[in-house]
């Protein structure tokens, strides 16, 4: 009898892994090695085409606390980060609790909302890239219609970083919102029914029944977003070149990961600087993971 | 019914998201399926050396040029029916990424563009295929045929490592149109910098709808030509920065002169300076020869543009930057058959004449300049071979991808005005330093 349970445990214990072992396997060899090696690569200083690395120690990490633009990029990389988060949530909360409502279209609003999600970036950016161009682009052509002085949105060193942000929220806001809208539909409208014979409002039933509802996605939609965000790379790395006065003052991390370890070919200290970008990313989910007993409610 | 509609948007959004997956892939495909033809190929070999069907990749970055390359492929196709040629075209910055990992797995293209900004890496580490054999026991090549600067650009101890393709020189393109609202003659080839210098400003308008020249943060098609035109350096020969050069700073100044007085605009990115050209923002400018195929397709260009020799420093002295491309192969093709016949045709006489006569770019063949002269009447072009005489080199060294990028960065404050010029080159040519002391 008690063999016949703990086989039956074991039987259930390898069914377990054999269903998840595809992602297992999946992550392993696509994410975890990597990490570990780019770990390993960090202490060294890399030859070319991979061969004869030097082992050098925390040199790499000595340098990069001394390297000022590795300054920028993380300021850089946390205020965009603060910037698109915030605006790209809140955004998608609004949109998806109006699209939650019975108005006529929907499916095409959603889908609208959606359509930028499936551009690839590359594209996205280059229309953005004519959109804010200086001297023929079409915002500039709308303000001075309107009698206001153009902005050099893609080289001004104040404005570049803001102009990254509004395309990335602009493309992310669909996604967050189709998220959200999932976990809206999940809330039994039982709930409404009731708080409306309370004679409850639209607006306490928004703060009482919804945001507390809602909250596992939302935490989920800011803990991702975030990580996501902290690895902002390739809107940066279409609009910004080495070249443009904005340079230091948009260049984040993992576009200083790749210029160090693609273009200079020093992948060593490429490596060494992903490393600064785990840190903080790490830092900063288990820090929103402790958060997140004070506001999110799962239900049951 | 609504929900309904939602999820078919839904499913038409996720099919056309695998469609675009699959566009990218679409060139990997084409890789994947080489190595089951490549075995083919080593089987075959061994009998006839083409009778089975060999694909070889060729790797470039100029879609300009790729164009013209297509048409060569289909006749080279032709006359050699088991060889087909696969082009896979990257842009400039790209090609170098992707050619760097695949250097580093072992999977480099069969055949390749070298540039002196990359070839010392490549040459060092064995990623290109020695062809002294090749070339030795071929009866349409001999390296007596192609500039000697060239030649030795691609040489590395004592070995050849690839074959001239082509060399570029940089002229004054300018806006007739605006040349003739203004009232001024054409620049020609007795022009100095004051006279660039007077024209730009009389060219600029005050409401900056207009600027006389087009001044940007751009090396080879800028500020290296008038470092050396006023007997500056951008690298000593001991491999020193020549930043900080009296001659270099000079010729700086005056450059960035431009930008300060408005009679540039200020530009920083590489698409831009052409797009400034084609939108009639500024009357003048420097660009290479190999934009020619380019500028000839633009409407606006080909109407109102012509070209000429860059104007003198006030001392006389001339120069216009030149450089030029290699064909290389790859050192572990497994098509070298194939491979060496296709660079053998791309750089024979045949092969060279039909680039410069299809106006692909200026070929590297002696001889073969006439040709290239022809190909375009659209322009006065051959002010680009007359540079020839005093041309000067691209500046390069074994890391000069790694300084120019370090350089641009210290030299953008110059423009503007974080800096003073002499402040930005002292920098430029400390980062250089710096960099160059890093080299094996």
């Amino acid at each position: 009898m008690i063999d016949g349970k703990s086989k039956s445990k074991i039987n259930e214990w390898l069914w377990g892994w054999f269903l998840v072992a595809p992602a297992v396997i999946g992550l392993i060899i696509l994410n975890i090695i990597p990490a570990i090696q780019t770990f390993y690569l960090s202490f060294f200083k890399s030859g070319d085409f991979g061969r004869g690395n030097i082992f050098i120690g925390l040199e790499n990490y000595k340098k990069l606390i001394n390297d000022s633009q590795v300054w920028y990029a993380v300021r850089n990389t946390l205020l965009y980060t603060l910037f698109v988060v915030p605006v790209s949530v809140f955004l998608a909360a609004v949109i998806a609790v109006l699209l939650n409502k019975n108005i006529k279209g929907r499916g095409i609003y959603r889908s609208i909302y959606y359509m930028p999600v499936i551009a690839t970036p590359a594209a996205v950016t280059m229309v953005w890239r004519w959109l804010y161009n200086y001297h023929y682009g079409l915002i500039n052509y709308v303000l001075k219609q309107l009698g206001l002085n153009p902005v050099n949105w893609i080289d001004d060193p104040k404005v570049a970083l803001i102009s990254i942000a509004i395309i990335s929220i602009w493309s992310t806001t669909g996604y967050n919102m189709v998220l959200i809208l999932a976990g809206l539909q999940d809330i039994p409208t039982v709930y409404y029914e009731a708080s409306n014979i309370d004679g409850a409002n639209a607006i306490t039933q928004f703060f009482k029944i919804t945001i507390p509802l809602v909250s596992p996605t939302l935490f989920f939609v800011i803990t991702t977003s975030v990580i996501q965000c902290m690895q902002v790379f390739d809107v940066v790395y279409m609009m910004i070149d080495v070249t443009r006065p904005s340079y230091d003052s948009t260049v984040s991390l993992v576009y200083l990961f790749y210029n160090n370890s693609f273009k200079y070919l020093n992948k060593g200290y490429g490596s060494a600087i992903v490393m600064v970008l785990l840190l903080i990313i790490s830092v900063i989910t288990v820090i929103q993971v402790k958060l997140q007993k004070r506001w999110v409610n799962y239900m049951g | 019914m609504k929900r309904r509609v939602f999820s078919a948007m839904l499913s038409l959004i996720f099919v056309l998201t695998m469609l675009a997956g699959c566009g990218n892939t679409s060139v990997d495909k084409s890789q994947s399926t080489e190595p089951a033809k490549t075995q083919k190929n080593i089987s075959g070999e061994k009998t006839t050396s083409t009778a089975e069907p060999v694909t070889v990749t060729y790797a470039l970055w100029d879609s300009n040029q790729a164009l013209g390359f297509e048409k060569m492929a289909d006749e080279f196709t032709e006359k050699n029916p088991n060889i087909k040629i696969e082009i896979q075209l990257n842009g400039w910055s790209d090609y170098w990424t992707a050619l760097d990992a695949a250097a580093s797995a072992g999977t480099l293209p069969d055949t390749f563009w070298m540039h002196s900004n990359n070839f010392y890496r490549y040459a060092s580490n064995e990623m290109l295929k020695s062809l002294d054999d090749l070339i030795a026991s071929s009866d349409k090549i001999d390296l007596k045929n192609y500039p000697e600067g060239l030649v030795s650009l691609y040489n590395y101890n004592g070995k050849q490592y690839c074959i001239p393709k082509d060399f570029d020189t940089i002229g004054l393109w300018y806006n007739k149109t605006m040349f003739d609202e203004a009232g001024l003659e054409y620049p020609d080839e007795n022009w100095t910098w004051d006279d660039l210098y007077e024209a730009a400003k009389k060219l600029t308008k005050p409401d900056k709808s207009q600027y006389g020249f087009l001044a940007p943060l751009h090396n080879q098609e800028g500020f290296y030509n008038f470092i050396y035109q006023n007997g500056g350096t951008v690298i000593t020969p001991d491999k020193k920065s020549g930043y900080d050069d009296p001659k270099t700073i000079e010729a700086m100044e005056f450059y960035i002169r431009f930008v300060k007085e408005g009679l540039s605009p200020l530009i920083f990115g590489d698409a831009e300076r052409a797009e400034a050209m084609q939108n009639g923002l500024c009357a003048m400018g420097f660009f290479g020869s190999w934009n020619l195929s380019g500028f000839a397709a633009n409407e606006y260009m080909a109407k109102n543009f012509d070209v000429t020799v860059l104007p003198a420093a006030p001392n006389g002295g001339r120069a216009s930057i030149y450089n030029g491309l290699g064909y290389a192969i790859a050192p572990n093709t497994k098509k070298l058959d194939a491979a060496w016949k296709w660079v053998e045709y791309l750089a024979s006489e045949e092969g060279q004449l039909r680039q410069a006569e299809l106006g692909i770019a200026i070929s590297a063949y002696k001889g073969t300049a006439d040709a290239w002269v022809e190909s375009n009447k659209t322009f006065n072009i051959k002010c680009f071979i007359d540079m020839l005489d005093y041309a000067v080199i691209r500046p390069y060294s074994n890391t000069t991808a790694v300084w120019e990028d370090k350089v641009y960065e210290e030299l953008r404050g110059a423009f503007t005005g974080e800096k003073t010029v002499e402040q930005a080159c002292r920098d430029a040519a400390a980062v250089m330093n710096e960099s160059l002391a890093q080299e094996r």
